[in-house]
């Protein structure tokens, strides 16, 4: 490296020194590092710096950007900011507890929350306007945070450094009330109101080692969701919970509430669906259910439209229960088959549709005909077929009510359904309620 | 994602009335009738009273044509080799019977600015007079909602999709709105409204006595037969110009179908249908081969 583009690092060794060391000897400890010991020029200025008692977290080293142009990957970044909230909290590492700062920083551009790693180290207050040194920043939970960890500096700065209006600051600190059946997976910060339908504790494997986790069903009139609570908030089947800070994500589709100890979980206190009612499986739309990806225990109505290959009579390998056809099972060879019924409808409502999977009970029920009889009748008319038929028979253009879970992948959506019936409105009352709306208008 | 086209709930009325027709984008997109309230329409399920049926194929290779009526119209259903769940059942079938069907949604337009819409069956299936009486029910309640998007839209400004969803109205409906509001000019509500209140008041014994006639404008009669004949006409040029099981080249399809009264214009006509029923396709450019 030559002499002249070394001066600008010489220069910023020297502010650091505060000009205690003369540039040349700084250029040439600094040549001798970079082409002697050839380390890279970070390591050098901080060893120049450290040699003469200085401290390496003061150099600029962080890129310098504002809040808007983060992107969650930076190491280092320098950043002119407003304190719009600071708390303390202390957090278990390792069984001892430390006191770390958390809260929201704003500038021009945007917000974004923080963590300080170590409250001892700063101090600063609500309002402050400060110039932040060698931060950095990770996405969490698919947002931006901005960490000051152990390299991180934070200057104070005069409080009109920074001009913005801060009506014009989304309302960050916010969190948003949401109804159990508008939960849409990568939602964060979250608040949800529902009653604890059951509850578990149960020890999972993450990739920091196994967590224990509390996990259940959460339900409000809305409908209902599976939920993971990875800090003991101490939950009881029928309570009332509110939770503040939740985030949710998804599995096949179906969106779950999660909430860790970050969250505020406190008691509901006023009138809420009893657990029994909340036991029932909510009606839902099609559409609705495509929007938000699945969901536990829902019930829709539709029209079957379609009975598809694979309904009827079915044969399965009894080891492993595959569909198998022709005797032969791809894992155990020539094996006994095992009859069983299923049926694999399309669900239309005129708006949407899903495929809703049967298993035999349901189709005995629907079918009004058992396995025996099914079989019975494919031997006389010498094919399966013909039980296929009679399902299509029986289902098609029929109105039908069916409940259970659904989860969505590139096909759509799929019922997994636990009860099923024919069900025909009361036409006339229904009739006549419209008629007399739109009466009402002409 | 590969989604399965919703079957739409409309009287016949509505979807007699359409007269545009589009496609999605890209290869085997599906094609969509879109009607005057914005129903957009690929697939569509329909109940009513089969009063008609005929073979007008051959005892060998059937084609029925049958015709099922509502309270607001007509339908008019085919069915031939390429539908065979739906021909049998249509065989067996005796009118007058109430009869369900899914299907396909079929149009035939002889010259510019006309559109013949038929439905081409995928289910068909005989149901009791209670499931006809739910059908039209449910046409009921979605024609209604469709009249109030289209409302909606014609109030605004610039129609849009993400406006109208953000009504509550569903992306596909949304969708077949916009499009519909592009292209008719004018849409007589009142007169849709008429045709639900009196759908409603076909299902209430107090009003069965003075059913009045529901003015509908019926198609005419459709030239089905003509455009069927003439689409098995060229699939036999195209046999037998593929010589070489490579394709029968444009130019000689053309000449050919002069020979036989076909012109050029309804030749094009003829083969985006073979096309679109997938019973042809261009191998390359210029060339129709048989699927």
């Amino acid at each position: 490296m030559q002499k002249e583009d070394l001066a600008p690092h010489v220069k910023e060794i020297s502010q650091v020194l505060n000009g205690s060391i003369d540039d040349d000897q700084i250029t040439k400890e600094l040549k001798t590092f970079l082409e002697v010991y050839r380390v890279s020029l970070e390591t050098a200025k901080r060893s120049i710096i450290r040699k003469y008692g200085g401290n390496p977290a003061l150099l600029s080293g962080g890129q310098r950007k504002r809040i808007g142009e983060l992107t969650g990957n930076e190491q280092r970044v320098d950043l002119l900011v407003k304190v719009i909230s600071v708390n303390k909290k202390e957090i278990e590492i390792d069984g001892t507890y430390k006191p770390i700062l958390y809260g929201i920083f704003a500038d021009e551009s945007g917000t974004a929350s923080f963590t300080a790693w170590d409250a001892d180290r700063f101090d600063f207050n609500k309002g402050d306007a400060l110039l932040v040194r060698n931060a950095y920043t990770k996405e969490w939970n698919g947002q931006l945070q901005i960490n000051l960890g152990n390299k991180a500096i934070v200057e104070r700065q005069d409080a009109d450094s920074i001009n913005f209006s801060e009506i014009e600051l989304p309302k960050f600190t916010e969190t948003k009330q949401v109804k159990i059946a508008e939960l849409q997976e990568g939602m964060n910060n979250v608040t949800v109101t529902g009653r604890i339908l059951s509850v578990e504790k149960r020890i999972v494997e993450t990739s920091d080692g196994s967590k224990t986790v509390y996990s259940g069903v959460i339900a409000d009139a809305t409908g209902k969701t599976q939920f993971s609570a990875w800090h003991n908030f101490e939950l009881k089947q029928n309570d009332v919970i509110t939770v503040k800070g939740a985030y949710v994500r998804g599995w096949r589709g179906i969106p779950q509430l999660n909430f860790g100890e970050r969250a505020e979980v406190s008691k509901f206190s006023g009138t809420f669906p009893s657990l029994i009612d909340l036991s029932q499986s909510v009606l839902r739309t099609i559409v609705d259910l495509e929007k938000i990806g699945g969901g536990i225990d829902v019930r829709v109505k539709g029209v079957v439209v379609d009975v598809r290959d694979g309904s009827g009579l079915i044969f399965r390998c009894p080891t492993c229960k595959r569909v198998i056809q022709r005797n032969l099972c791809r894992i155990h060879g020539t094996v006994e088959p095992l009859p069983d019924l299923r049926i694999k409808a399309v669900v239309d409502d005129g708006e949407s549709v899903l495929t809703a999977i049967m298993n035999r009970k349901i189709t005995e029920s629907l079918l009004g005909m058992t396995l025996d009889e099914a079989m019975k009748k494919a031997k006389e008319m010498m094919t399966p077929d013909v039980v296929k038929e009679e399902i299509e028979n029986k289902l098609i253009a029929q109105p039908i009510e069916i409940s259970g879970n659904v989860t969505k992948d590139e096909y759509g959506l799929m019922m997994v359904v636990g009860s099923a019936r024919i069900a025909l409105p009361d036409i006339k009352t229904e009739a006549t309620t419209l008629l007399s709306e739109l009466e009402g208008f002409s | 994602m590969i989604s399965r086209e919703v079957a739409w709930r409309a009287f016949a009325a509505e979807y007699n009335a359409s007269t545009l027709e589009v496609k999605g984008e890209g290869e085997r997109a599906p094609s969509y009738v879109i009607t005057p309230l914005g129903a957009m329409i690929n697939r569509l399920f329909v109940v009513g009273v089969l009063t008609d049926i005929e073979n007008t194929g051959t005892e060998e290779e059937p084609f029925w044509k049958a015709r099922i009526t509502d309270p607001t119209g007509t339908f008019f259903i085919s069915a031939g080799q390429y539908q065979p769940e739906a021909a049998i059942a249509l065989a067996r079938i005796r009118p007058p019977e109430f009869i369900a069907v899914v299907g396909k949604s079929r149009t035939y337009s002889p010259e510019e600015g006309t559109l013949y819409v038929s439905i081409r069956p995928e289910k068909v299936t005989v149901v009791d007079e209670k499931i006809r009486d739910y059908w039209i029910l449910e046409t009921c309640k979605s024609t209604l909602k469709r009249i109030s998007a289209a409302e909606e839209a014609r109030q605004m400004e610039s129609p849009s999709v993400e406006s109208l969803m953000k009504l509550g109205f569903s992306r596909v409906l949304s969708e077949g709105v916009v499009r519909s509001v592009a292209h008719y000019q004018t849409v007589d509500f009142e007169k849709y409204r008429a045709v639900v209140i009196d759908a409603l008041k076909y299902l209430l014994p107090e009003y069965q006595t003075e059913i009045p006639e529901i003015p509908v404008e019926s198609p005419e009669e459709i030239d089905e037969e003509e455009n069927i004949d003439n689409e098995e006409k060229v699939l036999a040029i195209i046999d037998r110009l593929d010589k070489k099981g490579k394709g029968a080249p444009w130019d000689e399809i053309v000449e050919e179908a002069k020979k036989e009264g076909i012109e050029k214009n309804e030749l094009e006509e003829i083969t985006n249908s073979l096309l679109d029923k997938g019973l042809i396709y261009e191998p390359i450019l210029g060339k129709m081969k048989r699927i």
